[in-house]
Order: C-alpha cells, then structure tokens, then sequence
C-alpha cells in the first residue's frame, strides 16, 4: 500500500469516527436508515436478561427490547443484542456502541449526570429476610439483637446493623449463608429480593417464607445518550404501549417473576391514558 | 501520596468495626495460644512417658491436625457439627442449634493447630537436649523426675523459644481465617468497609499497619523473655 493510500485509509477512518460522534443527539434517524436497534443488555442476571437452554439471550427486558425494536422499525428481530455487564454499560452507550441499554439500569442522580433514563418499567426490590415458615416476625424492627445471616460485602449490611441492630452474621458466598439458616445459625437470611424468591420455588426450600418484606424500592429504567429527546420520546412511547397493553404483566409470568403491585399499577396507568 | 484517601475513618461506624475487630483478633488468638502451648506441654510430656498406645495417640494427633489446612478444619467444625447431630436447644428461641458458636468453633480449631505444632517443637527441644547432660546428671544421683524438672525442662525451654515464637505469629496471622465462619474479628470487618468504600488499597495498607504492630508486640515479648532466661549456650543476648 502506498503512504498516500494509507493516509487517505486513515483519514476516512477517522472521518468515520467523528461522525460516529457528531451524529449522537440524531439516534432514532441512525436506527432507521440502519433498520436495526443496537441494545445493551444482561446475559447474566435473571429474570431481566439471561441466557437459555439453546445459548439465547431471553428475559424480562430483553422482551422489553425486543417490544421497542417493533414498535421503531416494525419487526421485532430488527434487533441486535449486546451483552454488557453494570461495569461498562455506560461507557457502551456513552461511546456509541449501543443506542439504548435495557440492563437493570437502577435510577439515581449520579448517572443521570451522564446519561438520560427512558420513562421507568420495573421497580427492583432491595433486601428482603428469608425466614422458616413457622417463625413469627414480619418486621425489619423485630430482627433487634436477633442473628441474621448475610453476605459480606452487601451494601446494606451498615444499614442492617447501625439502624436495624440486626446481629448480622455475614459469610463470603450463598451456599454457606443457606446452610448455616438450615442449621439454625442464624433466624432469617437478608439478601437481595429476586433472588430470594427464586429460591423459594426450590423443593428444598418449601419450608420458608420471606418473612420480611424489602423496606425500598428502586426504579429501573433504560439508559440513552444525555440530550437525545427525539430518540427518548419515541423509546417511551414504546414502552408504555407495552405497559398498556398488559406486556410487562405477561413477561413477569414468562419469567418467573413474582407480580409486582408497581407493574400493575403502571398497566392501569398506561391503559387509562390511552383511552 | 499516591491519592489515598482515609476520609472513611471519621465515620464512627467504620471506627466501632475496627474497634471491634482489634479486640475480637486479640480475643482469638490469645485464647488459642494459651490452649496450644498447653496441649503442646503436655503432648509432649506424654511422649517422654514412652507409653505404647499414648504416643500413637498423640503421634494420631499430630498428623491429623499438624497436616490439614487450619481453614479446612474451622469450616469442617462449623458446618459439620449439626450434621453428626451435635445440638442443644437455644433457650432464647427454642430453635435447635449447633453445640458450639462460631468463635468457639474458631478457638477450637486453632488451638489443635498451633498445640499439634507446639507439641513437636518442644518434642525437638527434649530431644536435642544433648545426652551427655543427661548421663552426667544420672551420675550426680538425679532422680527421673529431679533430672526432668531441674535438668531437662530448663534447657529444653530455652531451646524451643525461636520455635515457640514462630507458632505464635503464625496463630496470630491464621485468626484473620476465621472471617469465613463469621468470627467477627479484624479482616471481617475490613472487607465490609472496602466493600461500603471502595477503598480497597487504603484498607489493606491499615490492615499490613495494625497487624505487623500486633504482630511485632508477641515477638518484642518473646525476644524479651528469651533474654531474660538466657544462660550461657541457650538463648538471645548471652
């Protein structure tokens, strides 16, 4: 290759690159002339986003996605999946490699400096206590003085024990937490919510009961580039097509999950507003 | 220098966590090596008997718990107890629960660990003694128990020092695997914190800090005592 092909080689790369850039405020006219959404999402956290049997992405808000994709560009496989993890999936987006991430993406002040939420589909339950079906508290207060086991590391675990007062017995990993609950070691297991309730359907497990209901609640919502308002009204409107027409409702019974009063009442919201 | 930020310390949180886990530290491994010397003298008290059953016993011992990794068995005691049926009846309760607490758990099993290797250090302090100590003792008149009391024990103390020293600070550094069990001691608190600050390198630079402090306390002392009991031949500073 001469230098002077070379050096218009890399001109036109770089051209390339800073239109990749320049065109950040105009992603739904780039989805279009593409005809196809590029989103982010979990492979590794279910319900939202994992992978099943056959090796396909699947979950809560890869229907979500998928929902999004039909309503921009008429065909729900006009879609290409990418996995992120919660590491980098603002950088995905911020950088122009996803034009959305539907990723468990909690709602909070911090990244909306960087990044706009769409409108919010789903609101993640924090900790709940998992506890034996016999045991009579019901209330994050009852757990005073009272050993609870845990995870090291959680971030409620200050929480736990500088307000609740829980005496928090806190292991490295699930299965020793779980087998020290069976041994009595501890009266109830605080851990994340979702997680809690799939393993309630386990046979082993039909003796417990989430005992404590998780005391907050955090929206999630998709994540798009800041100022990008023609592209966010028409994903919201998406989403709450799919909210109306009782979409989150079926998923959350696809997946497993169990139904949240939040979802529901989004429905009726939705609905309402349509007619 | 290089950025670090030790801002989390003012939270009286983190300070009681610490606090707690210095103390609970302590607690372990004073606890274990008083056990651990204790069954080493008279671990190897019993081998000098030279009774049949009795040194195969303690040879048993030795093997089992000298050769096992320390974490392995602090989690076989936790988690096996229950199992083999090992309950009482908590009265606060009523639930079923296992015999013994987590730090008792933690006690135990490094008290075993650190006796199985007392035992042979001092076992290595009878036996080096040279014999012709021992012959010129016989010829003075000394009794078994005069020649072991005022003759060997002495001697033998004095050389197993270093060895004892060794067993200590290495007690004292295996505490930190108790944060498995839930023993609520230095490291256990300290990973929560770098989890709740994500100030993992500030952490472990306090934790090197506090435990070569501690650490360098148990060998100040025994440095001393061996000066202190030193006499010419056996022991630091003569």
């Amino acid at each position: 290759m001469t230098k002077i092909k070379k050096l218009t080689v890399s001109a036109v790369a770089l051209a390339a690159v800073f239109a990749g850039s320049a065109a950040v405020a105009g992603t739904l006219e780039d989805v279009k002339s593409r005809d196809k959404l590029i989103v982010g999402v979990k492979n590794d956290y279910p319900p939202y986003g994992f992978l099943n049997d056959k090796g396909e992405i699947v979950g809560f808000e890869v229907s979500l996605a998928k929902y999004v994709a039909k309503e921009l560009l008429g065909s729900e496989d006009k879609i290409e999946l990418v996995p992120v993890v919660a590491a980098n999936r603002i950088e995905f987006l911020t950088a122009g490699r996803v034009d959305t991430i539907f990723a468990t993406l909690g709602v909070n002040a911090d990244r909306d400096k960087v990044i706009d939420f769409t409108t919010e589909y789903v609101s993640a339950a924090g900790p709940s206590v998992l506890m034996a079906k016999e045991g009579t508290i019901s209330k994050w207060e009852e757990l005073k003085g009272k050993p609870v086991c845990g995870i090291q590391g959680s971030y409620y675990n200050k929480k736990m024990t500088e307000e609740f007062g829980i005496n928090l017995v806190a292991f490295k990993g699930q299965p020793e937490a779980y087998r020290a609950l069976k041994d009595n070691r501890c009266i109830g297991f605080v851990f994340d919510d979702m997680t809690l309730q799939q393993k309630l359907k386990e046979a082993d497990w039909s003796n417990y009961k989430i005992a404590v209901a998780p005391y907050e609640f955090t929206p999630m919502a998709g994540g798009i580039r800041e100022g990008d308002a023609e592209f966010k009204a028409a994903i919201d409107k998406a989403i709450e097509k799919a909210e109306g027409e009782g979409k989150l409702i079926e998923w959350e019974t696809e997946f497993g999950m169990p139904h949240s009063d939040y979802i529901a009442e989004r429905a009726k919201a939705a609905a309402a507003k349509k007619n | 220098m290089f950025g670090l930020d030790y801002s989390w310390l003012a939270d009286p949180a983190y300070q009681q966590w610490l606090l707690t886990g210095v103390i609970n530290t302590l607690k372990l491994a004073a606890l274990s090596s008083s056990a651990a010397i204790l069954i080493g003298l008279l671990g190897a008290l019993g081998l000098t008997l030279r009774i049949f059953w009795l040194d195969a016993l303690i040879e048993l011992f030795v093997e089992v718990f000298r050769n096992t990794p320390p974490l392995l068995q602090m989690l076989f005691a936790y988690f096996t107890l229950s199992t083999l049926g090992l309950k009482v009846t908590d009265p606060s309760t009523g639930l079923s629960v296992p015999l013994l607490s987590a730090f008792a758990c933690a006690s135990i099993s490094l008290s075993l660990f650190g006796g199985a290797l007392a035992i042979e250090t001092f076992r290595s302090g009878i036996e080096s003694m040279p014999r012709s100590i021992i012959e010129a003792a016989r010829s003075l008149g000394y009794g078994r128990w005069a020649r072991f009391w005022r003759i060997e024990a002495p001697i033998a103390t004095r050389i197993c020092l270093p060895g004892l020293t060794n067993i200590l600070t290495n007690l004292f550094k295996t505490t930190s695997q108790a944060s498995v069990i839930t023993v609520p001691e230095l490291m256990y608190y300290a990973g929560q914190i770098y989890n709740d600050t994500f100030r993992t390198l500030e952490m472990m630079i306090l934790l090197l800090f506090i435990y070569v402090v501690l650490v360098s306390i148990i060998t100040f002392a025994m440095a001393r005592l061996e000066a202190f009991m030193a006499f010419p031949g056996y022991g630091k500073g003569h």
